[in-house]
C-alpha cells in the first residue's frame, strides 16, 4: 500500500473571531486539496507526505520573543536568527497555552502532555502524540512506521507515544541507527536489480508460527494482560511488515542517496550541549536519508530530557538549573547563559531543516514535501509557565499549508496548532483534545 | 583569587585513613612522576639558532640523500614528493660501511660522517652548575639567573622536534613516554619533612613502582592513586634535601632509575641536582640536572628513528658537546651535562607487604566552576 | 476508510480506559497506557533475560544485543515491567537477540554439549531429535511444560527450515529463535486454576508460583527441581513450599536475587546515563562507573547474605570493597599488589572509626549517581534518599514560582550549595517541599558530585549540619545514624520486597505488610529472613479479584 493519500476538496466557512480567522469544518472529514501538483512527473503517483518532530529543552528565554505582528511581515526574534534563511518556509506559532483544568502542573511534563497529546491528566499518562496519530495515516506502508532518536544518551527522552502502547523508546546511537536502517536489510530503491531474498521469505513464514500461539495464550490471560499481548502482536506485525517490504521491489526514489557509514565507533556519554548537538547532526543526516529513501515517513528527535542536564563547556551548572538561578540581565532583558543554549538549539534546528531543504525532489525539496514540527516544554521555563508556547513548523507538507507566517494567538489553546497540523497531514479528525484543551477548528490561515 | 598553597593545606582524611604510618613528627608525601623529558627553553629561536640550517624532516632527508650521491635537485624532489620508501629507505638506513659491509646507521653511527647539525648558540637554558670547567660553554638559567652546565641542550636545542614549550613534550620523548606510561612501571617520589609549612630539611626517596601509571578521564595521569613500591634496591635512591621558600633542592648525589624502552631504558644522572616546587593544585614541577651518558641518550634517539630528529646528526652533536668523563684511551667525553624537566602528581605509596608509607596530599579546594556567558563554545 | 475506523476505535478505547494506576508518583517521563484490569504478567527484564540464557544454556553464550528500556513505577523497575509492552523497535532488538543466541547454541562449539541428541543426517530434518531438544529447552524457557500443539508447531518449523536450508541445525535454530521471541518467553505470566482446597476459589497455578518465587529469590527462571515441585503439587503445600524456599535461600544463586533486588530498589538504572565532566572530575573514569555498582552490591551481599547482618547497618558499616580505581576516586590509600597490567582486584576495605565515609551512602553509587554531571545537588540527593530508601514520595515543584529571589551562582556571597539553596529554605512557596530534601542532601555536601571528599567549596568551608524527620545532626556520620534509627528505613525495604516479589505495592496499612515488618524487626532486620518471610506469606501468591473472570488453563 502506498503511503500517499487521496485527498478531496473541503469546503470551508470562514469567519472572523477576535481578529483571527476561524474555520468551521463540515462533518465530512476530508482535507484540503492542494492544487500545486505534488506528483512525480513520471509516474503520476502522489509523493508521500512526511512528518518530523524536533524537541528542544527549555524554550526560547524569558524575554519577549513573540513577534508583535501576525502574518507574513514579521521580525524573527534574535534567538531565531539562525532560521532566517528559511523564514519563507517556516511558520512561527506563538501565544498558545495549555489549560490545566485543575490538574497539577507537573513541571516540564504537563505542558507537553497537553501540547502533544491534547490531554492533561494528573498521572504521567502520555498516549497518542501528534506524530503517532499522523503516522497512523502516513506511516503504515513504509518499512518503519516511525523512527525515534534522542541526543543525550537516554532512550526515555522521547515524546512520541502510540495510542495503545505508549511512549516509544528512542535510539541513542547513530551507529546503531545506521545499521538498523541502512544495514543488511536495506533495499536500495534505485538499485537496478531486485531479487527477493528467500531467507527473508523463510523468516516471515517462521515468524507466523508465533502468531499461531496467540489464541492459546489469550485464553489464559486477564484483560490487562490481553491488552499487552495485543500490543506485542501489533509490534510483531510491524516486524512482519518490515520483512514483507523487503520482499517487494521498492519504488525508485531519485532523491534517495545512501549515506556513508559513520566513522565514529565509540559514542561517549553526552553531558555538554555541544555534544548533544553533534549527535543531533549525525542523527539529522541519517533521518534525512531515511526519509528521502522511503524507509520511513515519520521521524522524531529529542535533544535531551526537559530538565536538561546539558551544560556549557567549563560550566558546572546545568541548563535547567540556570533557567531558575541565572539573573535576568537588566540591560539585555534575558538570561545570557540560557540564551547561549537557545542559540545552540536554534542553530541545530536550522541545520536539520537546511539539510532537509537541500534534498531535491523534482522541482521541490524534501522539506517542501513535509512538515517539520519543532516544539519545547515551556516557552518561558523559569516559572514553568504553560502559557505562550513557541512552535516552529517548516515545510508546506507538499503544498498543503502556507508558510512564511507568524501566527500569534495569545490565550488560545495550543492544541489548535496540533489539530491544524494533523488535518494538514491527512488525519481524519474535526476535533482534538480533552476538556479546555479541546479544539474543533483549525487555524485556517495556514491552509493553502 | 583564592590563595591556596598545597604546602599550607591541612592534609585531608587521607592522613587519617587506616594503615597510614603516622610518624610522630614527620610527614611523608607521595608522588608519581607523571612527565619526564628534556628541559627545553624555546622562546628565542632567532638568537638560539641563528643559522636556522637544521630544518625539519624534509631537510635532513635531503642531506642524507645528498650524502649517498643524489644531487640537490633530485634529493629535494624525492624528499618533498614523499617517495623515500621501500628500497630507497633501506638504502639510506644502511649507508654505513663497516669492514666493507653495509650496516645500519643506527647501530653504527660513528661510521656515518658527521652531518654537522647546528647547535645552540643562544644564552639561556635551564640547569645547574655541575662544576663544568668550561665557563664559555655555560648557559644562564632563565629562572635562577645562575650559570649552568647543559651541553645536551646545546646539542639538540636546534632540532625542531625537541623545541617544545611545556606542557608540550619534545616529540620523540612524548611518543616514547606515552607508550611507556601505558605499560611500564612508573617512578615514585616520596618527600619527608618535619613540617611542610616551614623551611627545613627534607628527605627525598626515589623508587620504581610495580605498576604502570594510571590515566584519568581527561587523559592526564591520575592523582591520588595507590602504587606499590618495587622492593628492588636497584632503583632506590635516598636524597638529602632542603625546603626553602617553597622550593626543594638536594645535596648533589648520583641517581639511578630503571625505565623501559621505548623511553630511556635507564635514567642515570651523575652528580644530580634538583629543584622542585609544589603547585597550588598539589602537583610538583621541577628540574633535575646531572651528567648523563651520551651513549644512553643516543640509544634512545637512534632506536626509534624517524620520530622527529635527525638521529645521526644528534648523535654526532651530542658526541661533540659531551663535556665530562673522558675515555682514558680516546679522550672522548662519555658524559654530557643535561637538564630534565619533571612533573609529578600526588599518589599513595605502599610497600609490598602492605604498609602505607606516603600520603597523596590533594589541595583542599577544587577550582571554581562557573559559567561565563560570553565564553567561547 | 481503514484509517478512519482505526482512529475512531482507538480514541474510543482510550476513553474507556481507567484513568489512574495506583496512587504513587512515577519517576520516569511516563511509559505505558493504563489498563482496565490489573496487569499480572511482567516483561522479562534485561538481567532476567541474561540470567535465563546463562542458566539454561551456560555462561559461554554471549548476549550482545540491546533491550527495550525499562521504566520505573512505584519505585521499582519490576513493577514498571508489569505494564511494559514491547515496542516495534523493541521487537526488532529481541528478534536480533533471539537469532544471535540461537545461532550460538547450535554452532559447532556448543551443539554437542547443549543438544542431547544427534540428527540421523545433519543435512536433513530429524523430528525426533528436534522434539527431544525443543521440549526440554521449551520447558525451561517458557517455565512450564509445553502443550503438545506447541511442541508439534516447534518441531514443524524446525523441519521446514531444515528442509529448505538442508541443515538440521539451521532448522533447530529457527525454532529456538521463535521460542526466544515468543511472548511465552518474553513475558512471565501469572495464570490461575481452581483451588482444590477452597471450593469456588482460585489459586495461582504451580508454574506461576514457581516463576514468582524463582525470579524473586534468584532473578532467574525456575530450575528443574522447582519446576518438578510445581508439577507434582509440592509447591502448593506449606511444607513443600518451605522446603523449596529453604533450598533456594541456601543456594549460591541467592546472591543473584539479592543483587537484582537492590540494583532495582537503589535506582542503579540511572547508571545508564551517568557521566561527570572530566575536566572537573578526572578521577571519575569509565571504569569507575562499572565498579561503583559492583562496590555497593558486593558490600550488600557481604553484609546481608554472607554475614546475615542487620539491614540498617548497611548505612553505617565501615566495611566495603575497593579497587585501585575506586580508591583513587575516594582519595584513600589501598594496597593492591596485583601484577602490572592485570585486571584490578576487589580488596576488602575498612574505614576507620567515625570516618565520614562509612555506609553505602558515601559510595559513588549514591552520592555520584543521584547527582548531576557538573556539580552536586543536595536536592537530588535528598530526594533520592527519600524515594529510594524511605519509600517517601517527594512532590513535583509547583508552577509559576517566582525565582526573582534566587541569586545566581556568580554572586560573591553564594559559594556553597547551602547558600545557593537558602532561598529554597526561606521562601514559603519553595520550603514546603525543599525542607523534605535539602537538609538531607546538605549533610552530604562533603561529597562532590563524583564522590570525592572535600571540606570546602569555592574556598568556603562546607557546613554539613542537617535534619532528617526531626532528628538534627552534623555531617554524614550523623545522617547515617539518624537514617539507621529511622523506622521508615526498615519499613520501606520490607514494602519494596513484597512489591518486588508480588508486583503490587501493599498499602501502608496492609495487615500482611505490618506483620512482615514486625517479623523483620523480631529477626533483627536479617534480610535473608525477610526474604523467607515474604516467600512464605500470603502476599506472594495473592489472587487478585480480576482473576475471577479468567478462563483458566485446564491441566
Amino acid at each position: 500500500m502506498k503511503s500517499g493519500r487521496q485527498i478531496t476538496r473541503r469546503r470551508l466557512l470562514r469567519g472572523m473571531l477576535a481578529g483571527s480567522a476561524v474555520t468551521v469544518g463540515l462533518p465530512i472529514l476530508d482535507c484540503v486539496l492542494n492544487t500545486n501538483g505534488t506528483a512525480f512527473a513520471s509516474t503520476g503517483s502522489p509523493l508521500p507526505a512526511r512528518f518530523a518532530t524536533w524537541y528542544w529543552p527549555l524554550g526560547l528565554g524569558e524575554d519577549d520573543w513573540a513577534p508583535k505582528v501576525s502574518g507574513a511581515n514579521y521580525a524573527l526574534p534574535p534567538q531565531m536568527a539562525p532560521l532566517k534563511p528559511l523564514k519563507e518556509k517556516l511558520n512561527f506559532f506563538t501565544g498558545g497555552q495549555v489549560f490545566l483544568d485543575g490538574q497539577s502542573n507537573n513541571v516540564h511534563f504537563t505542558g507537553l502532555q497537553g501540547l502533544m497529546t491534547g490531554k492533561v491528566a494528573n498521572s504521567r499518562e502520555y498516549l497518542g502524540s501528534i506524530d503517532a496519530l499522523i503516522s497512523e495515516v502516513i506511516g503504515r506502508g513504509s518499512r518503519f512506521r516511525s523512527i525515534e532518536v534522542a541526543c543525550a544518551g537516554s532512550p526515555r527522552d522521547c515524546w512520541s507515544a502510540r495510542v495503545d502502547s505508549g511512549v516509544q523508546p528512542a535510539e541513542i546511537s547513530p551507529v546503531a541507527l545506521y545499521s538498523r536502517i541502512f544495514g543488511a536489510e536495506f533495499k536500495d530503491p534505485n538499485a537496478a536489480e531486485f531479487t527477493p531474498d528467500p531467507d527473508v521469505m523463510l523468516k516471515k513464514s517462521v515468524l507466523s508460527g508465533i502468531t499461531e500461539e496467540r489464541q492459546s495464550l489469550m485464553k489464559r490471560l486477564g484483560t490487562a494482560d490481553r491488552e499487552k499481548l495485543d500490543n506485542y502482536f501489533t509490534s510483531l506485525r510491524e516486524l512482519e511488515q518490515k520483512l514483507q517490504i523487503q520482499l517487494q521491489k521498492p519504488e525508485p526514489l531519485p532523491s534517495c542517496t545512501i549515506p556513508q557509514p559513520l566513522s565514529v565507533d565509540k559514542e561517549p556519554a553526552v553531558t555538554l550541549a555541544t555534544e548533544a548537538i553533534d549527535r543531533a547532526n549525525l542523527f539529522g543526516g541519517l533521518l534525512a536519508h531515511a526519509l528521502a529513501c522511503g524507509q520511513t515517513n515519520v521521524t522524531n528527535l529529542a535533544i535531551s530530557r526537559p530538565q536538561s542536564g546539558l551544560r556549557k563547556n567549563g560550566d558546572a551548572t546545568a541548563h535547567h538549573t540556570h533557567t531558575h538561578e541565572e539573573q535576568i540581565d537588566a540591560n539585555l532583558g534575558y538570561q545570557p547563559v540560557c540564551r547561549w543554549f537557545a542559540d545552540q538549539y536554534m542553530s541545530a534546528l536550522a541545520q536539520f531543516a537546511t539539510r532537509l531543504n537541500s534534498i531535491k525532489e523534482g522541482d521541490r525539496t524534501l522539506l517542501d514535501s513535509m512538515v517539520l514540527f519543532a516544539f519545547t516544554d515551556h516557552g518561558a521555563p523559569r516559572l514553568h509557565s504553560v502559557r505562550n508556547y513557541p512552535i516552529i513548523t517548516f515545510g508546506s507538507g507538499g503544498g498543503r499549508i502556507k508558510t512564511g507566517m507568524h501566527i500569534g494567538r495569545p490565550g488560545d489553546q495550543v492544541t489548535r496548532v496540533g489539530l491544524t497540523i494533523q488535518q494538514a497531514m491527512g488525519v481524519q479528525t474535526s476535533s482534538w483534545g480533552v476538556g479546555s484543551n479541546r479544539v474543533t477548528s483549525p487555524i485556517s490561515e495556514v491552509f493553502a | 583569587m583564592k590563595n591556596v598553597t598545597a604546602l599550607l593545606a591541612s592534609a585531608p582524611f587521607a592522613a587519617l585513613a587506616v594503615g597510614v604510618t603516622a610518624p610522630a613528627h614527620a610527614e611523608t608525601r607521595g608522588y608519581v612522576i607523571s612527565w619526564f623529558g628534556t628541559a627545553t627553553h624555546v622562546t628565542d629561536f632567532k638568537n638560539s639558532c641563528p643559522q636556522n640550517k637544521n630544518g625539519g624532516g624534509a631537510e635532513w632527508l635531503i642531506r642524507d640523500l645528498i650524502s649517498i650521491g643524489y644531487s640537490k635537485a633530485q634529493a629535494v624532489k624525492l624528499a618533498e614528493g614523499g617517495e623515500v620508501a621501500g628500497p630507497l629507505r633501506e638504502k639510506l638506513a644502511k649507508r654505513a660501511v663497516v669492514n666493507g659491509k653495509n650496516v645500519s646507521i643506527y647501530n653504527y653511527p660513528d661510521a656515518v660522517p658527521d652531518p654537522d647539525i647546528e647547535t645552540v648558540s643562544g644564552k639561556y637554558a635551564y640547569g645547574f652548575d655541575l662544576g663544568g670547567k668550561n665557563e664559555a660553554a655555560k648557559f644562564i638559567d632563565p629562572d635562577t639567573g645562575g650559570k649552568v652546565d647543559n651541553q645536551l641542550w646545546r646539542a639538540i636545542g636546534c632540532t625542531a622536534s625537541f623545541r617544545a614549550e611545556p606542557p608540550a613534550m619534545p616529540f620523540p620523548e612524548e611518543v616514547s613516554w606515552n607508550a611507556m606510561v601505558e605499560t611500564s612501571p612508573g617512578w615514585s617520589m616520596m618527600i619527608t619533612a618535619d613540617d611542610f609549612t616551614k623551611d627545613g630539611k627534607v628527605t627525598i626517596t626515589l623508587d620504581r613502582v610495580t605498576q604502570h601509571l594510571e590515566r584519568d578521564a581527561a587523559g592526564n595521569i591520575m592523582s591520588s592513586a595507590s602504587y606499590v613500591i618495587d622492593p628492588s634496591p636497584k632503583s632506590h635512591n635516598v636524597l638529602k634535601g632542603e625546603l626553602k621558600g617553597g622550593v626543594i633542592t638536594i645535596e648533589p648525589q648520583d641517581i639511578y632509575l630503571q625505565a623501559e624502552m621505548p623511553f630511556y631504558p635507564e635514567m642515570a644522572l651523575r652528580n644530580a641536582h634538583m629543584r622542585i616546587t609544589v603547585k597550588p593544585d598539589g602537583q610538583l614541577v621541577g628540574y633535575w640536572g646531572g651528567y648523563f651518558s651520551r651513549e644512553r641518550f643516543s640509544y634512545m634517539i637512534t632506536s626509534r628513528p624517524g620520530h622527529g630528529g635527525d638521529s645521526i646528526g644528534i648523535y654526532h652533536a651530542v658526541k661533540k658537546m659531551a663535556d665530562a668523563s673522558p675515555d682514558p684511551k680516546t679522550g672522548q667525553n662519555e658524559e654530557i651535562s643535561s637538564t630534565w624537566r619533571m612533573e609529578a602528581v600526588p599518589a599513595f605509596l605502599t610497600t609490598v607487604d602492605g604498609k602505607i608509607v606516603a600520603n597523596a596530599v590533594m589541595p583542599a579546594a577544587a577550582p571554581a566552576q562557573v559559567a561565563a556567558a560570553d565564553s567561547a563554545n | 476508510m481503514k484509517a478512519r475506523s482505526n482512529i475512531a476505535g482507538a480514541v474510543a478505547a482510550a476513553a474507556l480506559l481507567s484513568a489512574s494506576l495506583a496512587s504513587v508518583q512515577t519517576q520516569a517521563a511516563s511509559s505505558a497506557p493504563t489498563s482496565s484490569g490489573e496487569p499480572l504478567s511482567w516483561r522479562l527484564g534485561p538481567s532476567q533475560y541474561r540470567q535465563t540464557i546463562a542458566e539454561v544454556f551456560g555462561p559461554s553464550i554471549s548476549i550482545t544485543g540491546r533491550f527495550d528500556p525499562e521504566y520505573r513505577q512505584d519505585g521499582l523497575l519490576t513493577i514498571g515491567a508489569r505494564t511494559a509492552s514491547i515496542s516495534s523497535s523493541g521487537i526488532e532488538r529481541y528478534d536480533e537477540l533471539a537469532e544471535n543466541v540461537a545461532a550460538q547454541i547450535v554452532d559447532r562449539r556448543h551443539r554437542d554439549t547443549l543438544i542431547p541428541c544427534k540428527p540421523q543426517t545433519p543435512a536433513a530434518n530429524d523430528d525426533a531429535c528436534a522434539r527431544q531438544f525443543l521440549s526440554a529447552a521449551g520447558r525451561l524457557l517458557y517455565r512450564r511444560a509445553l502443550a503438545e500443539e506447541e511442541i508439534s508447531l516447534s518441531v514443524r518449523i524446525a523441519g521446514e527450515v531444515a528442509k529448505a536450508k538442508q541443515d538440521f541445525y539451521t532448522g533447530l535454530a529457527a525454532a529456538l529463535s521463535n521460542m526466544l521471541l515468543s511472548p511465552n518467553f518474553l513475558y512471565v505470566y501469572k495464570t490461575f486454576e481452581p483451588d482444590p482446597d477452597e471450593k469456588g476459589k482460585l489459586r495461582l497455578d504451580g508454574y506461576s508460583k514457581a516463576s514468582v518465587l524463582s525470579f524473586f529469590l534468584w532473578n532467574a527462571p525456575p530450575d528443574d527441581s522447582l519446576l518438578s515441585a510445581a508439577e507434582n503439587g509440592e509447591i502448593h503445600t506449606q511444607k513443600g513450599l518451605k522446603r523449596q524456599v529453604d533450598r533456594m535461600l541456601a543456594s549460591p544463586s541467592l546472591e543473584h536475587g539479592v543483587r537484582a533486588f537492590f540494583a532495582d530498589m537503589l535506582g542503579f538504572s540511572e547508571f545508564e546515563t551517568l557521566a561527570k565532566d572530566p575536566t572537573f572530575y578526572p578521577r571519575f573514569t569509565p571504569r569507575v562507573i562499572d565498579q561503583a555498582q559492583e562496590q555497593t552490591l558486593r558490600t550488600i551481599v557481604d553484609l546481608l547474605v554472607v554475614r546475615q547482618g542487620d539491614y540498617r547497618d548497611l548505612y553505617t558499616t565501615p566495611d566495603t570493597f575497593l579497587t585501585r580505581s575506586l580508591a583513587a576516586l575516594y582519595g584513600v590509600p589501598i594496597v593492591d599488589t596485583t601484577d602490572n597490567g592485570q585486571p584490578e582486584r576487589w580488596i576488602p576495605y575498612k574505614y576507620g572509626a567515625d570516618d565520614p565515609r562509612a555506609g553505602i551512602l558515601s559510595h559513588a553509587s549514591f552520592v555520584a549517581l543521584h547527582s548531576p554531571s557538573g556539580r552536586s545537588s543536595p536536592t537530588d540527593r535528598g530526594k533520592a534518599l527519600r524515594e529510594y530508601l524511605l519509600c517517601q514520595a517527594v512532590p513535583s515543584p509547583p508552577a509559576d514560582v517566582s525565582f526573582a529571589v534566587v541569586q545566581d551562582t556568580n554572586h560573591p556571597v553564594h559559594k556553597t550549595a547551602r547558600e545557593r539553596l537558602s532561598a529554597h529554605a526561606t521562601d514559603a512557596a519553595c520550603s514546603g517541599c525543599h525542607k523534605i530534601t535539602d537538609p538531607i542532601g546538605l549533610a552530604l555536601e562533603n561529597f562532590d558530585t563524583a564522590g570525592g571528599y572535600r571540606t570546602t567549596e569555592n574556598g568556603a568551608p562546607i557546613d554539613t549540619s542537617g535534619e532528617l524527620n526531626g532528628t538534627r545532626f552534623d555531617g554524614p556520620v550523623g545522617l547515617t545514624k539518624a537514617l539507621h534509627d529511622d523506622p521508615a528505613l526498615t519499613a520501606c525495604v520490607a514494602t519494596r520486597a513484597i512489591a518486588y516479589a508480588s508486583g503490587r505495592t501493599p498499602g501502608r496499612s496492609d495487615a500482611e505488610l505490618k506483620r512482615i515488618q514486625a517479623e523483620f524487626g523480631k529477626k533483627k532486620y536479617n534480610f535473608v529472613e525477610l526474604l523467607r518471610e515474604v516467600s512464605l506469606s500470603d502476599a506472594l501468591f495473592k489472587v487478585p479479584p480480576s482473576a475471577a473472570q479468567l478462563v483458566t488453563a485446564a491441566q
